[in-house]
């Protein structure tokens, strides 16, 4: 009888949640601030629980970072965010690009790490229709090209870009997955034709009026990479740039971003956009704030709360030597 | 309607399944965890026998007639001799030729990228800066040099790590912890935003409680 | 696929050289060839543009260096039309030798004064134009001599890359054969090897097994191999303490050669009797699936010490905290970047990238392992001091501004440009 009590409350609050409560939900001003300041109280609390010697256990901190996430779904704040260099360098050499520029967008990346890649790679295909650059899109990951496909439904959804009413094969096209990881890319070097022997609607390559032209790197003015892990961005940069001298720019997943600041330092990205507050500023930089910068209080309030239970926890373990 | 309100019900169930995890382990997460691995699985399978099997080797390969194909199919059979007890000895030549053409790729591609590009830009003068004499650059250009140099002495192995030489691979590893700092960082707004992915999936597409 | 990768070294064709040989035999004939050229475009530029005071300009069209072909750098020498206000911009005509009417390659505009031509076939010999368009009005030059793009066999710029391999080659290879005639290579002790001992003896003290797992990684990786040669080492210590061994596997490749190198470290003990083929035993190629029994392992089995010696991915936290949990001694090596702030932040000792491989080495005093680390510690060195020397010169080539230190300065930034 007692285990089923969990699951039934699970189920009552979420039945509450669908059927009974207002929607849209969302909390005025005031009742944020209520509910924030609220948070940073039960976090002094904690403090003060560990320092009268209570352990905190980890289902405690589960709770805490849940709240701080999700709460923040339904204020209605404006987080301030600073564009950083690297996201201001990569946006200025795309406004250098000129009508007409051709740009490859490779999608090396997975639903998995679509919450994180997704909303910059929207912003970007939105921003790269709306400035009139062709768009090649492919994919080293399985299912990067049809992460691509919804960044244009996404970019699509833009009154101003559906206005323009562009055109498969002419504006943008898919060339689809190719398989062969960093070999590809290689490849490539000398022919794009001999990777991409049709695009993902089974066009032959030379079908496409996009196409015409477009052998190598050397065609192209500016590459775009989405990354997720390996091939990603650190093989592009090995290859393509060093190799075969594309510019590219890169947005990666916050786990791999720290890796790439020697390739920005090197002069071999022109510009990064880091995890989920790379894709926030890329929006704000392009004035089109989307979902990233909207996500940025939860993930800010979340920050605070991991801050604040590294202090506890430090606190704790000072307390434990102390009365060693 | 019907089907994506379905499925928006699946993927919530199968999400909080896998949240209760952060309980403890249990039915319902064993249930989701199970179905996710069948799941992609499957959609690697369907993927590479799609991509790989059919529009490489087939329509391109046999049907297209590229010769120069045949060469990469006649090592992927070689390759599948490894299922086999008495001629396994035959998937070692392609496991070479795979060992080799990367080896000898990525010693050109490493060296480049990771090593010559990253000590040219370690080189430079401490005091420049994009404005004159901000000190935000000069100290960015103080800790890369000093930053890759001593962390080039702690894994340095030939000499003992005494005196001067021991110091500097003190200060080398004080780097290497700052940079695993920064790491940890990033991972955990990683995880927060994969989190707040799943939290937004399932506030605004099952519960539609926010726009 | 592979044989057509290399960007400086490709199209090593018989047909090229013999087309290199034919157009310097063609060059011979421009004389004649050029006379044609200058009437063809008489033609052309007296449709366009009236005559001025300002005399044509110059310019000069060459096959691009170190490439591989399809390229010709177009570069001309304004005679002042970019200084008339109306002046708009070049545009950039090229005519093969064949053909009668030119075409518009490209356009550039105030200010630049040169251009590649990447639209060009290797087979056809070219003449370009350039033209200063001024309001309405196009002032095109004289036609440049006969061109045709080659490819070339050595890219010059890579020349220091070609240094640094044969240097840090070079210096692998003396090591290990140096090593391979038995004279002794020096390595720094590593840290973390010390604690191998102690966390041994703890478990034997405490009556609990040990925990080894060398990665998830199969046996192909650098990384399996730097484990299972500390395993080897780490085998004996064990058996000599008669103390209990559990290593879960990824793969069965690597079950088989731990068992092998579990074996022989009990036999060089002296305990072959000691040993059993339970101590190793495969769990699933899933990787989830490995972390999760690991987990289990360790939560039922409560070993006084863990290692994770090997590659890891996202399941190292998992582990490394369900041990730190448990309270057991922790050790662990790994190369992957991204998972060594879990491993230091978990364990109690942390074989840090390069570590791994040196303390293999240094444990199994094999040649090649042990060549290979000196001959990179050389590569190191050389590193180090440029970096060193290179800093220097450049902040006090900016201070002091001398001649020298300036062209010091220059030399350095020549070493490491490789494009």
């Amino acid at each position: 009888m007692k285990k089923l009590i969990a699951p039934v409350i699970i189920v009552v609050v979420i039945l509450l949640l669908y059927f009974v409560v207002p929607k849209p939900l969302e909390f005025s001003p005031v009742t944020s601030t209520i509910i924030l300041s609220l948070i940073g109280l039960a976090l002094v609390a904690m403090l003060i629980l560990t320092i009268a010697g209570k352990m905190i256990g980890r289902r405690t901190v589960f709770i805490f970072i849940a709240v701080a996430l999700t709460l923040p779904f339904m204020m209605n704040f404006k987080m301030p965010i600073r564009i950083t260099p690297e996201v201001q360098s990569l946006y200025d050499a795309l406004e250098q690009l000129p009508a007409g520029s051709k740009v490859l967008a490779a999608y090396d990346f997975d639903p998995p790490s679509a919450p994180e890649l997704q909303p910059m790679a929207d912003a970007f295909m939105t921003y790269a229709f709306k400035k009139d650059l062709r768009v090649i899109i492919m994919g080293l990951w399985p299912q990067g090209p049809q992460q691509a496909q919804l960044s244009i439904e996404a970019a699509l959804e833009d009154k101003e870009v559906a206005a323009k009413n562009l055109q498969y094969g002419v504006d943008y096209v898919n060339l689809g997955f190719q398989a062969g990881n960093e070999f590809v890319i290689q490849r490539m070097g000398s022919a794009f034709r001999g990777m991409f022997a049709r695009d993902s609607k089974d066009t032959p390559y030379d079908d496409i009026p996009l196409l015409k032209g477009v052998e190598n790197f050397s065609n192209i003015d500016f590459v775009m990479n989405f990354s997720a892990g390996k091939p990603g961005t650190q093989e592009w940069v090995q290859i393509a740039v060093d190799r075969f001298g594309v510019t590219l720019g890169a947005g990666n997943t916050a786990v791999q971003a720290p890796g790439m600041y020697p390739f920005l330092k090197g002069g071999q990205l022109v510009g990064l956009l880091g995890g989920m507050s790379g894709g926030a500023e890329f929006e704000l930089v392009t004035g089109e704030p989307g979902k990233a910068a909207g996500f940025m209080l939860s993930q800010s309030c979340a920050h605070v709360v991991v801050i604040a239970f590294i202090l506890i926890g430090n606190v704790a373990m000072l307390l434990a030597r102390k009365k060693k | 309607m019907g089907e994506s309100v379905i499925g928006a019900w699946i993927a919530a169930f199968l999400t909080l399944g896998i949240l209760t995890f952060l309980y403890k382990d249990n039915v319902i997460y064993k249930i989701s965890e199970a179905i996710f691995i069948g799941v992609s699985a499957g959609y690697w399978f369907i993927t590479l026998f799609w991509d790989n099997l059919y529009r490489k080797f087939w329509v391109v390969g046999i049907e297209g007639g590229q010769w120069e194909l045949w060469g990469g199919i006649i090592l992927g059979v070689m390759m599948l001799c490894r299922l086999s007890r008495k001629i396994g000895w035959i998937a070692r030549w392609p496991m070479s030729f795979i060992i080799g053409a990367v080896a000898g790729l990525y010693m050109m591609l490493y060296f480049t990228s990771n090593a010559m590009v990253q000590i040219r830009s370690t080189i430079s003068n401490l005091t420049e800066s994009v404005n004159v004499g901000d000190p935000y650059y000069i100290i960015g250009n103080i800790v890369v040099a000093a930053g890759t140099f001593s962390g080039l002495v702690y894994f340095y192995f030939s000499k003992e790590h005494k005196g001067v030489f021991g110091a500097t691979a003190k200060v080398g590893i004080w780097f290497i912890m700052v940079t695993f700092g920064a790491a940890f960082g990033y991972t955990v707004m990683s995880r927060m935003s994969l989190l707040i992915g799943r939290i937004d999936f399932l506030l605004s597409d099952w519960l539609k409680l926010i726009s | 696929m592979l044989t057509n990768q290399d960007h400086s070294f490709s199209k090593s064709h018989p047909c090229h050289i013999i087309v290199i040989i034919l157009s310097f035999v063609f060059s011979g004939f421009g004389a004649s060839a050029q006379a044609e050229d200058t009437a063809t475009v008489a033609t052309y530029s007296s449709d366009i543009s009236p005559a001025v005071d300002l005399p044509p300009i110059t310019l000069l069209a060459v096959d691009t260096d170190n490439d591989n072909g399809g390229s010709i750098t177009i570069s001309w020498d304004d005679a002042g039309y970019s200084e008339l206000p109306q002046f708009r911009g070049y545009e950039i005509l090229r005519r093969s030798i064949q053909a009668n009417a030119p075409v518009l390659v490209g356009t550039a505009p105030h200010g630049s004064s040169s251009l590649v031509d990447k639209s060009v076939s290797d087979d056809t010999t070219y003449v370009y134009y350039v033209a200063a368009t001024v309001g309405e009005e196009r002032f095109v030059s004289d036609s440049s001599s006969h061109v045709q793009s080659t490819w070339q066999i050595y890219n010059t710029t890579l020349t220091p890359l070609l240094i640094a391999l044969i240097i840090v080659g070079g210096s692998v290879i003396f090591f290990i054969e140096t090593a391979k005639r038995g004279r002794k290579l020096f390595l720094r002790k590593i840290a973390g090897l010390e604690a191998v001992n102690e966390a041994v003896g703890r478990a034997t003290e405490m009556g609990r097994p040990i925990l080894f797992v060398a990665g998830i990684a199969d046996i192909d990786d650098v990384q399996t191999i730097a484990g299972l040669t500390i395993l080897g080492r780490l085998g004996r210590t064990i058996a000599e303490y008669d103390t209990k061994i559990t290593m879960p596997t990824r793969t069965s490749l690597v079950m088989t050669a731990g068992r092998e190198t579990l074996r022989e470290a009990y036999m060089a003990a002296g305990r072959p009797d000691a040993y059993s083929d339970d101590m190793v035993f495969y769990v699933s190629d899933e990787q989830f699936g490995f972390a999760a029994a690991v987990d289990g392992i360790l939560v039922r089995d409560k070993p006084a010490a863990c290692f994770y010696l090997g590659t890891f991915h996202a399941e190292s936290l998992i582990m490394a905290e369900t041990g730190n949990l448990i309270g057991a001694i922790q050790i662990a090596g790994t190369a992957q970047p991204a998972q060594l702030p879990f491993f230091v932040a978990a364990c109690d000792y942390t074989l840090i990238g390069e570590e791994l491989f040196a303390a293999s080495a240094y444990l199994s005093e094999e040649p090649r392992q042990l060549g290979s680390l000196k001959g990179q510690d050389v590569g190191k060195a050389v590193a180090m001091m440029l970096i060193l020397a290179g800093v220097l010169i450049m902040t006090l080539a900016s201070m002091w501004e001398l001649d020298t230190m300036n062209q010091l300065q220059q030399l350095m930034r020549d070493l490491f440009s490789l494009n």
